[in-house]
């Protein structure tokens, strides 16, 4: 523990300096009394007494310095000293000190802030016990074709009940489906998720109050049970635990609460009550309707190589036995952290890739003001090192100058860093399991002293190395008049074209963003979204028969339609862009299920007759549903362009017959509408089909209105319509489309503004560098252009030659960072949307707008040159 | 009066190491029983006593601690830690070693 007393005892002196002088004070004065109390014994006056006992003491003060000298004080006080001269010789040039502190707060809290969210995000541990054995089984498909691959009920049991890797498995199916509760009071609307007994367990989530889901209420015949979230218990029950045993009514169906879940029970999706999946029952009676997500506990002696080759096994038995639904299916394991930073690993990585770039553009800066810094004090430290100054002094002084500027600009990167990660954690949804928590950790803090020292010693050891080894002769005679340090100018132009280069780089990804951003709000929706209001409504379906809720709609269908700023109204089970809701194969009679034959998924919605001409979208043939659709042989149904298409090719679709999954008659093409937008627009248009609402009468229904404007007055009008109708239903999640389909980008939305953020600041830099080296030049060769506006040369040749110098740099920074960004531009397939990487407009205009930028950074120095008095600039 | 000697250099640690080896003393009665116990032959100069006590203090051989007089004065006293005894353990063999080897060599005729 040496170590340990060495530092103990520094501190000490440091910090406690006052009280161990004292100590020290009080000590000598002691040892002085004894001795002259001594001398006063052996007869001496008591002034003889005090002059022998100083003499025999030697000096006092000499030995007070002996001792400090002893305890390293001078170490210590060197420090301070070097500490004080560093923030008085900082604080002298303010500007300097600004920029500095800027720059580095800015590249620093930047990378820092994408740091802590990563911290926050993908470096986090679940907040699961032992989380690194939790996995996630999903389905693979040979044909690659099915949306989001989660596995089927009846493939999830033969896992379940097979594997014997897994200590626990569950599964969850993470749609939240709104639901309409009642509990002795007015009915309000909740989120309902589904997940099997053992989910819960499986995750480690203990019930804050009763219990789990117990394995038979997984099956068929057991009593309905209900979890309810800590939120949903504190928010609408009052906290009051003895909720535990009561009755809750769920979509008209009655069950007993059995427990509260703490919030780490939240998984991938928002939920307020859990339900468990009943065997045989909703989702769960089906081989082919792929719904759930499984989840499962690695037993301690198993690992996921061999877990996998279990399940591999098993599903190779599965497609044996099931070739109709399991043919070319299989399922794949992926440890839960990663399946669940999936969606927003790939947006961080740009995003730190982003940072990281700007983090060098700003070092540029930082080394070129403390170049530039070091130049001016070449002849100041050539002067204090010939009167005596060591080089290690020296150079020690200006590396502490160095470390006061990191610490400063750390400190205030970490600001910068708190207020970017609130910022990136709100704006990009990176939140899948409700856990992660804003606030820097240590390792974050750590990080940021690391980054920012690092920063400031590389490029601050440098120039201190360079300056503090100037021949002073040299230095003292040309003190900053003759070009001496042209080196020192080559390194900084050297910067400024590494600057341009990266920030052009910066400026392509965010222009590629951008560019992809404007695609994306222009994809063609196939419906029209403007001045639409949609909600939604879930008709009891204990209080209204299929029957009444036919005579229900067509009444709020008149209703609504008579209200003054509706202009039409649009029923269906499900939205374009708002509810994807799920897709179903649909064929050629006969041939749906056969391996080869002509099927595929189209996305299934009920739609009330009206609901085409009232989104806006083209009816192309035959005709809309009608409400006689309720009857007929063969059922009638509408299909999309692309369904058509995909089914019939040029032939007419109309009067043909077509196999539905999961339904076993025929049904018959009635008409063909336009593809629509049925989930982002980033998916794009695809192959829909609609059934008659007449016939098949969901009791969840949305409503989309077409109104002249007023959408606020036209929701009010609507709820008062609904509560004429029956003063029980609540009318949920009241949204204009146009937010609707705003919110659906908002991931892409939030990438390209927080790059284009860094972007613009890296633009900032590099002209600001740009004009400091320009500036600097300027200064230097002041006596030059002094002799050449004397010899004749005009302003504008002199303002030419600045400016000349400055667009020399840019356009060597251009043709190193055009090819680098068309490099880092194949990176960024994934993320761009219509438009090719090597996007030619967005290259043309980001080296326009460089070279326009440059050139304003350009123009100060050129106007200071042009300025210049040839008689001044001899005096000099 | 009887000749007073000079300190060699570096025996001073070693004496202060033994005037505390019998009990805790402050800074005055270290210097005063080395004289004592020298006959008077060797004295220390005084001021040089306190930088040697805090260097030893930081090396860890001697502690302080703040106690009264019999007057109620304030006085910082010093005594050995572990290592210190065992410090002057070895340095006590050291010194033996070298004064019979001084010895031996002034003795030779």
């Amino acid at each position: 523990m040496g170590w340990w007393r060495w530092v103990a005892r520094r501190a000490e002196v440091l910090f406690a300096k006052r009280r161990v002088e004292a100590e020290l004070d009080d000590e000598l004065r002691f040892h002085l009394e004894m001795e002259v109390r001594e001398h006063k014994r052996t007869g001496l006056s008591p002034a003889e007494a005090r002059r022998r006992a100083m003499v025999t003491f030697g000096g006092v003060e000499r030995y007070k310095e002996e001792v400090r000298d002893v305890r390293g004080a001078r170490v210590a006080d060197d420090l301070m000293q070097d500490v004080r001269v560093a923030v008085r010789s900082l604080t002298k040039q303010p500007a300097f000190l600004a920029a500095v502190l800027t720059t580095l707060a800015v590249g620093i809290g930047g990378s820092v802030a994408i740091y802590a969210v990563l911290d926050a995000t993908v470096f986090a541990a679940l907040p699961y016990p032992e989380a690194d054995r939790l996995v996630t089984g999903r389905s693979t498909f040979n044909d690659g074709a099915r949306l989001g691959p989660m596995l089927s009920a009846y493939d999830f049991y033969d896992y379940r009940d097979q594997a014997r890797s897994f200590s626990a498995v569950g599964a969850i199916a993470p749609f939240p489906r709104r639901s309409t509760i009642s509990q002795a009071g007015e009915p309000t609307r909740a989120d309902v998720v589904f997940v099997t007994p053992g989910f819960f367990t499986t995750l480690g989530v203990t019930p804050l109050h009763g219990r789990d889901f117990v394995a038979e209420e997984g099956e068929p015949g057991a009593s309905p049970a209900v979890l309810i979230s800590e939120g949903y218990w504190r928010d609408r029950l009052g906290e009051d635990a003895s909720v535990v045993g009561t009755t809750l009514v769920v979509s008209g169906n009655a069950r007993t609460v059995v427990g509260v879940l703490p919030r780490t029970a939240r998984f991938m999706v928002d939920a307020d009550l859990w339900i468990p999946v009943v065997r045989g029952e909703g989702m769960a009676r089906s081989r082919s309707a792929h719904n759930f997500l499984m989840v499962a506990r690695l037993r301690a002696d198993a690992s996921a190589g061999v877990a996998q080759s279990e399940l591999d096994a098993i599903s190779d038995r599965l497609e044996d036995a099931y070739p109709d639904s399991n043919a070319g299916k299989g399922i794949v394991l992926t440890p839960a952290r990663d399946m669940l930073a999936e969606s927003y690993r790939g947006t961080l990585a740009l995003l730190a890739a982003a940072v990281g770039l700007l983090l060098v553009v700003a070092c540029a800066n930082v080394a070129g003001l403390l170049l530039a810094r070091g130049q001016a004090r070449i002849s100041e430290m050539a002067l204090r090192s010939a009167i005596g100054a060591r080089r290690g002094r020296l150079t020690r002084q200006l590396l502490t100058e160095s470390t006061v500027l990191a610490l400063g600009g750390g400190a205030l990167g970490l600001s910068v860093a708190w207020l970017g990660q609130r910022a990136v954690l709100a704006f990009v949804s990176v939140d899948r399991i409700g856990a992660v928590a804003p606030g820097l950790s240590p390792s974050t803090v750590m990080f940021a002293l690391t980054l920012s020292v690092g920063t400031v010693l590389f490029f601050g050891a440098i120039p201190a190395l360079r300056t503090s080894g100037a021949d002073a002769s040299v230095a003292l005679r040309g003190a900053g008049k003759v070009a001496g340090g042209v080196g020192g100018s080559r390194l900084r132009g050297g910067l400024v074209v590494a600057q341009v280069a990266l920030t052009a780089v910066l400026l392509s990804v965010s222009g590629l963003l951008m560019r992809s951003l404007q695609e994306l709000s222009a994809v063609d929706l196939g419906f029209n979204a403007e001045n639409l209001l949609t909600a939604e409504l879930d008709l009891p379906a204990f209080e209204y028969s299929p029957e009444e809720r036919v005579a229900f709609f067509d009444d709020l269908n008149a209703r609504l339609g008579a209200l003054p700023d509706v202009r039409a109204v649009a029923l269906s089970s499900m939205l374009p862009v708002r509810d994807p809701g799920n897709n179903w194969g649909i064929g050629l009679p006969g041939e749906l299920s056969t391996p080869r034959g002509r099927s595929f998924l189209a996305f299934q919605r009920v739609v009330y007759p009206g609901y085409f001409e009232a989104m806006g979208i083209p009816l192309l043939a035959g005709r809309d549903v009608e409400p006689s659709d309720r009857d007929g042989e063969p059922r009638a149904i509408v299909i999309s362009e692309s369904t058509a298409e995909r089914l019939f090719g040029e032939e007419t679709s109309t009067g043909r017959l077509v196999d539905v999954q999961g339904q076993d008659d025929a049904h018959i093409v009635v008409g063909v509408v336009g593809d629509v937008v049925t989930d982002r627009p980033r998916s794009g248009r695809g192959p829909s089909m609609y059934y008659p609402y007449h016939r098949r009468t969901p009791a969840l229904m949305r409503i989309a209105l077409r109104h002249s404007g007023q959408g606020a007055s036209v929701a009010a009008q609507v709820r008062s319509t609904l509560a004429s109708l029956d003063p029980n239903l609540p009318l949920d999640r009241v949204l204009p489309m146009e937010d609707v389909v705003d919110a659906s980008a908002s991931d892409e939305r939030a990438l390209a503004a927080l790059v284009a953020v860094f972007a613009a600041v890296a633009l900032l830099l590099a002209g600001v560098g740009l004009y400091g080296v320009l500036a600097y030049q300027v200064t230097r060769r002041l006596r030059e252009i002094g002799v050449r506006m004397a010899l004749g040369a005009s302003v504008a040749d002199v303002s030419a030659s600045v400016v000349r110098g400055g667009l020399m740099l840019v356009a060597a920074g251009l043709v190193v960072g055009v090819p680098l960004s068309l490099f880092v531009g194949r990176f960024l397939q994934a993320f761009l949307f219509g438009i090719e990487p090597a996007d030619p407009v967005t290259y043309l205009t980001v080296s326009l707008f460089l070279a326009v930028v440059a050139a304003v950074a350009c123009l100060l120095p050129a106007r200071r040159a042009s300025r210049v008095d040839p008689v001044q600039a001899f005096r000099a | 009066m009887a000749r007073k000697a000079d300190l060699l250099q570096g025996s001073l640690d070693l004496l202060i190491l033994k005037t505390l080896d019998l009990e805790a003393l402050h800074g005055w009665a270290i210097s005063k029983r080395i004289q004592l116990l020298s006959s008077g032959v060797l004295e220390v100069n005084q001021g040089s006593l306190y930088p040697a006590l805090y260097r030893m203090r930081d090396r860890g051989l001697i502690e302080s601690e703040w106690a009264h007089t019999d007057e109620g004065r304030r006085v910082k006293t010093y005594r050995l830690t572990r290592k210190g005894r065992e410090t002057l353990a070895s340095e006590r063999a050291g010194w033996r070693l070298f004064a019979d080897a001084v010895d031996a060599v002034l003795s030779a005729t």
